[in-house]
């Protein structure tokens, strides 16, 4: 089985990693990483830096692991794919606090996994 | 002095002031988003310029062209993506220093050397500008003439790196500046009542710059997030400030006289600069590595050529830079024509416009030091919400003209030849320069020609008309020259060619 | 590694000669306009005693030069001269142009043309923000249409309250 898990550089991001990858310690299961951007602001510190990744890949080096680091049209949509193309048990996404107003105006993409993913969804909260 | 004293007088009432702030933020966030330049934001706002003042309006330009300079230095060194190719330099040696973790160094010799360099250049300018005003204006029809001509010509031929392409984008220009019914009879006007008055320079402006950027942009949007490196409150250390006071200086030397220049631009003193500073710097290792001369340097270089520019549009009414030309559509659309008359005509302007120059410089230096980290925010931006929004206030500052639906498909004709003139390298500043300077052009000539009784020799009948003939044929020979000492320019040499033999002779003239 | 090793490869193995055809439709784009010019110029007539410099002098001169660089450019196509497209700080040369969404963007634009005298500003600017941030990629359109919404009516009201200067409302007249 594998696990999904949407990653971002940032603590909620490092949680929900951190979650995921001990989950698939303990079942000995594939963990797939999911760092996506839309690519539509010159910056985006929700995406990655190369380096970034890289240390991701070695901390999972020795588990059956993949990751994804992709610009695509929208990212709770690349989440849900991946879940679907590997026939995800679990997707893991990290969970920020945001008033009413700033879900209206930023949307959020761990809401949007939770309530379209067709598998259980792990939502993490940063110590 | 006195009259510097009422320009600061002016500059500094409430309002007046509020337009300065206005100006320097707005300036440094254009600077800083991708894909708007001072110009395109000058040119964006000249429908406000038709109620509010013109002291406010003028003033709030020069804090726009000031602040985008700074703004651009900023995405220079915290992303390496120069805006502009005056800003190239400094992110050479800039984003290295960020990358080694100097960004807060890099953006203070950047700002207080845009400071210092400002600061000394509005001096020069206030010096100068009166001085130039009271030579030219003594200048009859055919030295203005020629004058003009020079201008037209350094513009074309001595920037870019294609003559040939130069030369379509001033023809094209000229032949837009031909549309309409000056002479009495009407020109190119296809029986359009709507075109008798000429096509609204405005109109064309904000097409090329904004229109033609943002489909030009659409075309090619970047996909891939940049790294930004994060920065906090910029600060530099005694040593940073000795290896910097001496650039500062340097370039400020190099800047000046350029921008006064009628096509000195900013790429020349700004590579001069940090050829310079590779050369006496005490650290020449660190060159390529993040030195901070090579930021401090180019960067002073940069602002002391923007303080330049505007040595001949304000003494002469001639445009050499993209900004500068939209500022000076401002003061015509308030009836004002820059030139040797401005200062006697127009005295209260002239000297708020200076006094502002000293007041936007120490606003951007006051403001943007603490608010560098806040600036690199505004990157986040969806680019879609960007670019649709330059096609809205394109729309609505063209529509806010006339209220012609006419104008927005003039709009959107121009703004689809600056897409095609960014598809095949034709800069867009010969053809804005052409649309502005030929319908004067011709109205010297006749002039001239009308005082003479229809005698052409008086055209080279005055000295200064002879010695710019002269200057414009040692140009011209300079360019045959370069041409014949590199024969076959086939396949790859037109890209690559024009330009390297212009870079190599700088070199030489830098050390 | 080798990612980074890609794109000056793809560069030097790049054909030498690489006629840019596109560029030919520039050239003769110069030379219908220089022929007009040159025709519009025939048109005119003798000015007026007092105009040394007859109406139709200078045209004849820019005509007559945009003709002759149109075929000079034709001929520095046929020999091989490329464009050397502008770059830019958010222009990515390498990827390709993308002509659809240029055409969609032109397409919104000439929507807002036709709309405008009957619409008015108010509501042709919201059309306008909107559909081009929807042509280029944005996902929300709700949201897209309100701030469109947002900017288009507070410009209206800025210029005509701020500004005194009255857009035409359209069909909105006596509603805003």
């Amino acid at each position: 089985m594998t696990i999904v898990v949407g990653y971002t550089p940032d603590t909620y991001g490092r949680a929900a990693l951190q979650h995921a990858e001990a989950e698939a310690r303990e079942r000995g299961e594939r963990l797939v990483v999911v760092n996506a951007t839309s690519g539509q602001s010159l910056v985006d510190k929700r995406f990655a830096p190369e380096s970034d990744m890289a240390e991701v890949e070695a901390r999972l080096a020795d588990l059956d692991h993949a990751v994804r680091h992709e610009v695509v049209p929208d990212v709770a949509d690349a989440v849900l794919k991946v879940a679907a193309e590997e026939q995800a048990r679990l997707v893991v996404v990290g969970v920020r606090r945001r008033t009413p107003v700033g879900k209206l105006l930023l949307g959020s993409v761990a809401q949007r996994v939770i309530l379209e993913a067709a598998c259980p969804v792990l939502a993490v909260k940063p110590d | 002095m006195d009259l510097l004293l009422e320009g600061f007088q002016t500059a500094l009432t409430p309002q007046n002031l509020l337009f300065a702030v206005l100006g320097v933020l707005l300036g440094t966030a254009v600077g800083v988003l991708p894909g708007i330049g001072p110009a395109m934001t000058v040119a964006l706002l000249l429908p406000v310029t038709y109620s509010v003042g013109p002291d406010s309006a003028i003033i709030m330009f020069a804090g726009i062209y000031y602040g985008g300079m700074y703004g651009g230095s900023t995405t220079s060194i915290l992303l390496n993506t120069p805006g502009e190719s005056s800003s190239v330099i400094t992110a050479i040696e800039g984003n290295k220093m960020a990358k080694k973790g100097r960004a807060a160094q890099a953006l203070a010799t950047a700002a207080i050397g845009s400071f210092v360099a400002g600061t000394i250049g509005t001096v020069l300018l206030v010096l100068l500008t009166p001085t130039v005003a009271d030579v030219v204006v003594k200048l009859g029809a055919p030295s203005y003439f020629a004058i003009m001509l020079l201008a037209l010509f350094a513009v074309t031929a001595v920037l870019g790196s294609s003559k040939l392409r130069g030369f379509v984008a001033l023809f094209l220009g000229l032949a837009v500046g031909l549309v309409g019914t000056t002479t009495g009879q009407a020109r190119l006007t296809f029986d359009q009542p709507l075109l008798a008055d000429g096509i609204d320079i405005v109109v064309v402006a904000v097409a090329i710059f904004a229109i033609g950027e943002a489909l030009w942009v659409a075309a090619h949007l970047r996909r891939k997030p940049l790294e930004v490196i994060p920065v906090g409150q910029p600060w530099m250390s005694k040593a940073d400030w000795g290896r910097s006071w001496k650039p500062w200086l340097r370039g400020t030397a190099f800047g000046f006289p350029f921008g006064a220049l009628p096509a000195g631009g900013a790429e020349v003193p700004t590579f001069l600069s940090y050829v310079t500073e590779r050369k006496l710097s005490k650290h020449p290792e660190e060159f390529g590595k993040g030195a901070i001369e090579g930021v401090a340097g180019p960067e002073a270089a940069n602002n002391a050529s923007a303080a330049g520019t505007l040595v001949p549009l304000l003494a002469i009414g001639l445009p050499t830079t993209a900004t500068a030309a939209v500022i000076l559509l401002a003061m015509q659309s308030y009836g004002i024509q820059p030139g040797p008359q401005l200062l006697d005509n127009e005295p209260g302007l002239v000297w708020a416009l200076l006094a502002s120059l000293f007041v936007a410089n120490t606003l951007l230096l006051v403001l943007n030091l603490p608010l560098a980290p806040l600036w690199a925010k505004l990157l986040r931006i969806p680019r879609p919400y960007l670019y649709a929004g330059i096609l809205f206030f394109a729309s609505l500052g063209a529509y806010s003209v006339n209220f012609q639906a006419f104008d927005l498909g003039l709009l959107l004709a121009f703004g689809l030849l600056g897409l095609a003139m960014r598809r095949f390298g034709v800069p867009v500043l010969p053809l804005i320069i052409g649309v502005i300077l030929g319908p004067r052009l011709e109205e010297q000539l006749t002039t001239a020609l009308a005082l003479s009784q229809g005698d052409v020799s008086t055209l080279w009948g005055e000295p200064v008309a002879i010695a710019v003939y002269v200057v414009m044929a040692l140009l011209l020979g300079g360019m045959v020259l370069r041409g014949l000492r590199k024969p076959e320019p086939v396949a790859e040499a037109p890209q690559g060619g024009p330009e390297s033999p212009e870079s190599t002779e700088t070199v030489e003239v830098g050390r | 590694m080798t990612a980074t090793h890609t794109p000056p490869t793809a560069e030097e193995t790049r054909p030498a000669r690489l006629v840019d055809k596109a560029q030919y439709g520039l050239a003769a784009f110069l030379v219908v306009v220089g022929a007009y010019t040159l025709y519009d110029a025939t048109t005119l007539e003798d000015g007026f005693a007092d105009q040394p410099v007859q109406p139709y002098a200078v045209p004849y001169v820019v005509g007559a030069v945009l003709v002759l660089l149109g075929v000079l450019l034709a001929v520095a196509t046929a020999r091989g001269d490329v464009a050397e497209a502008e770059d830019g700080e958010d222009v990515d040369l390498s990827a390709g142009s993308d002509w659809r969404t240029v055409g969609l963007l032109t397409a919104v634009f000439v929507l807002n043309i036709l709309l405008i005298d009957w619409l008015g500003w108010a509501i042709t600017g919201a059309l306008l923000f909107a559909g081009a941030a929807g042509v280029l990629g944005s996902r929300s359109h709700v949201r897209d249409l309100a701030i469109g919404a947002a900017l288009s009516v507070g410009t209206w009201y800025g210029f005509y309250v701020g500004l005194g200067i009255p857009i035409p409302a359209g069909v909105l007249d006596g509603v805003l």
